[in-house]
């Protein structure tokens, strides 16, 4: 009978105390493996500040494809399984559609204006904002400065400097001209708006119409064509790279100019790079008249509409956003702030040379097409502008199919 | 004789947790899946999503790529099998190590090894190239996952790579089944080694033979993770596979019921095939 009554109290001691830790507010967010530690270290941060506040970072796998899907699973299940949604630039208008996040705007709003606008632009859906910006992300040139010091040449402003350079220099397929990414994937839709948009074309005009079919648009087409048939600058294996083949090419001295986003500087400027030292960064080129445009990525926080401590994610994500949080994620995992000021502190700048030259780069940065159905816009171009490249079809033969198929998009 | 009653009862008693547990998992989520491949928003829509199907030419490729991919791998896949396992079957030294080093392959993760494949057929830094190139088998590198024709021998080279050895470990166990008294008796009879083949071992294997052929052809009909990794479906959507799509649908496109609609498109292609196999293959019983 003792025993009973011992074993009795021990369980429900047991149960009060496992209780205790839960008076503690508990909120969650699904992240990326945070190389670094940058995050962890904001967050036990935060968590000294905010002793009742405990927030639970999920460390996602690398890819963006898998971690979106994992936030889509839970929020189709109706669950609070991430407090916190810590997102891309594109899933913002896709995720607001379905009612999945809360709108920001009654605490967000004077803050803006500090931040690049490009990366607020991209958070709002129709009128609404739903993200904070945390880590910006933009399109850039980077080419060989040796090869091109040696040589006399300027950087080139231009698409036409850029082959002329390419093909005096270039000896392939040791020494390629020029590299993108060209798989058929999301990164080939940013690598072609990049040129649409220096061509003068767009997707969408402002008002929504569909404009892609346009003479800028062939020509921009054409232009990628040319790139590998004709100017012969560009290797055909660019149909078949992401990031990570560019960076290789790029790193082992086999291109002079690699259009890549701003993560591939820091590798190249380790120890054991071969092109350490011999790198340079600079705007998108454009056409001679236009002008150059950024492909915007990047990455923020907005607020799960199943979340039961909505008060507390607010309380997190202003002071992860914050200039000193900023600042520590960059100084620890190299994440590119979003705050205007930060391109300009000083501890920053003695690190990045570079970031003066960035910071313009990501002002003029525009977000790809904030729609709902852009997934399905992207997965449309995708196929025809790499079809286009491969020699299967004429740039205007591929767009105005495209152009069809994007129509019965919208029009579902 | 038949069984009483109350022993048939009990019996059917002791299978039912294993019933239920596979009707949670798989007899509801076929249901439920077969149930929105009709409706949209919970409104009764009947067949236009299937209509839509047939209409829809991405749909179209993503099946002919299947299918192709399916009867070009497959057999490949089982005759090669066949192979290794009639080598692995015989005496020799090291066959304990050489059959493990065949059934690599297999055990590795399929994401793991698409990755790999993936370097070795780089254009510029790939293994695959730098080897032709000094074998002079070709003058220029070439761009292997770039181009449409290359890029499906590419996908239907890894995944052969990969697996052909279940096929072996398969056809292997049955090559073991089989009684060595057959053998001995044909060859008292003066047999060749081909007759031996045609007239035991090929007939005797024929149930392994089967279950190989079912489990990769479904397999095959469903591949998604080699392909994905390799070339994402490209170039210009030549290799994408229904699964691939489905995925696109589903997850990133939000369109849960014309996605589903694929899903029981594939569902009743797998099942055709596994009938005609049945039908054709699987109705003779062996009798030693």
């Amino acid at each position: 009978m003792y025993k009973l009554i011992i074993i009795t109290s021990l369980m429900i001691a047991s149960s009060y105390f496992s209780c205790y830790p839960q008076e503690k507010t508990k909120i969650t967010f699904l992240g990326w493996p945070d190389p670094g530690g940058g995050f962890e270290e904001v967050i036990s941060d935060f968590e000294k500040e905010n002793p009742d506040i405990d927030v639970e970072m999920i460390k996602g796998p690398t890819s963006t494809d898998t971690r979106e899907t994992m936030y889509v699973t839970s929020f189709l299940a109706g669950e609070a399984t991430y407090d916190m949604v810590f997102m891309d630039i594109i899933w913002v208008p896709k995720f607001a559609k379905q009612g999945w996040l809360i709108p920001l705007d009654g605490w967000f709003k004077e803050e803006r204006k500090e931040f690049l606008p490009g990366d607020i632009q991209g958070s709002i859906y129709q009128g609404k904002i739903y993200r904070v910006p945390l880590q910006s992300d933009a399109g850039v040139l980077y080419y060989r400065k040796d090869l091109l010091e040696k040589e006399g040449f300027m950087p080139p402003q231009t698409w036409d400097e850029l082959i002329k350079i390419s093909q005096k220099l270039q000896n392939p397929p040791h020494l390629w001209g020029f590299v993108f990414q060209g798989k058929q994937y999301e990164g080939l839709v940013c690598n072609f708006l990049e040129i649409l948009w220096s061509f003068g074309g767009d997707i969408f005009d402002k008002k929504g119409n569909l404009i892609l079919n346009s003479p800028q648009g062939v020509q921009a087409l054409e232009f990628m064509y040319k790139l590998i048939h004709t100017y012969k600058i560009t290797p055909e294996g660019v149909t078949t790279y992401e990031e990570e083949e560019t960076r290789h090419i790029f790193q082992e001295g086999r291109t002079i100019f690699c259009r890549n986003w701003p993560y591939m500087w820091k590798l190249t400027q380790e120890e054991n790079s071969p092109v350490k030292d011999k790198v340079g960064i600079i705007r998108i080129p454009h056409k001679e008249g236009k002008n150059s445009f950024s492909t915007l990525g990047g990455w923020g926080f907005g607020i799960s509409k199943f979340s039961k401590n909505k008060s507390a994610c607010i309380k997190f994500i202003k002071y992860i956003t914050s200039y000193q949080a900023q600042k520590k994620l960059h100084l620890k995992s190299g994440i590119v702030p979003t705050r205007k000021a930060l391109f300009s502190d000083e501890e920053i700048l003695k690190l990045n040379p570079h970031y003066p030259d960035l910071y313009q780069i990501l002002l003029s940065a525009k977000p790809r097409p904030v729609h709902p159905e852009y997934a399905q816009i992207s997965d449309i171009l995708k196929r025809f502008i790499h079809k286009v490249l491969l020699g299967e079809l004429s740039p205007k033969t591929a767009l105005d199919k495209a152009e069809l198929k994007i129509k019965k998009v919208l029009k579902e | 004789m038949p069984k009483s009653f109350d022993e048939q009862k009990f019996g059917l008693l002791l299978i039912l947790p294993s019933f239920i547990l596979l009707g949670l998992v798989a007899l509801y989520p076929i249901l439920r899946n077969l149930i929105l491949s009709f409706t949209e928003n919970d409104q009764f829509i009947g067949i236009k999503n299937f209509i839509l199907l047939f209409q829809d030419e991405r749909f179209k490729s993503s099946l002919f790529n299947t299918l192709l991919f399916c009867l070009i791998s497959v057999p490949l896949q089982l005759f090669l099998g066949l192979v290794f396992a009639l080598i692995l079957q015989q005496r020799f030294f090291t066959r304990g190590f050489v059959r493990t080093s065949v059934f690599l392959p297999w055990a590795l993760p399929t994401a793991v090894m698409a990755v790999a494949w993936k370097w070795i057929f780089n254009d510029t830094y790939g293994v695959f190239n730098d080897i032709l190139l000094r074998l002079q088998i070709i003058k220029e590198p070439l761009a292997w996952l770039g181009k449409p024709d290359l890029a499906f021998f590419c996908i239907i080279l890894a995944e052969v790579w990969k697996c052909t050895p279940f096929v072996t470990v398969i056809l292997l166990a049955g090559l073991q089944s089989i009684p060595p008294e057959l053998y001995e008796a044909i060859s008292v009879d003066g047999a060749n080694t081909l007759q031996r083949f045609r007239l035991i071992t090929l007939p005797l294997l024929r149930p392994f033979l089967l279950v190989a052929l079912v489990f990769r052809t479904i397999q095959a009909l469903g591949v998604f993770d080699s392909i994905w990794v390799l070339t994402g479906g490209g170039p210009g959507g030549s290799t994408e596979p229904i699964s691939l799509y489905v995925y696109d649908t589903v997850f990133r496109y939000l369109k849960f019921s014309y996605g589903s609609t694929m899903v029981i498109f594939s569902f009743i292609l797998s099942l055709i095939f596994v009938f005609i196999f049945y039908k054709f293959w699987g109705d003779r019983q062996i009798e030693y």
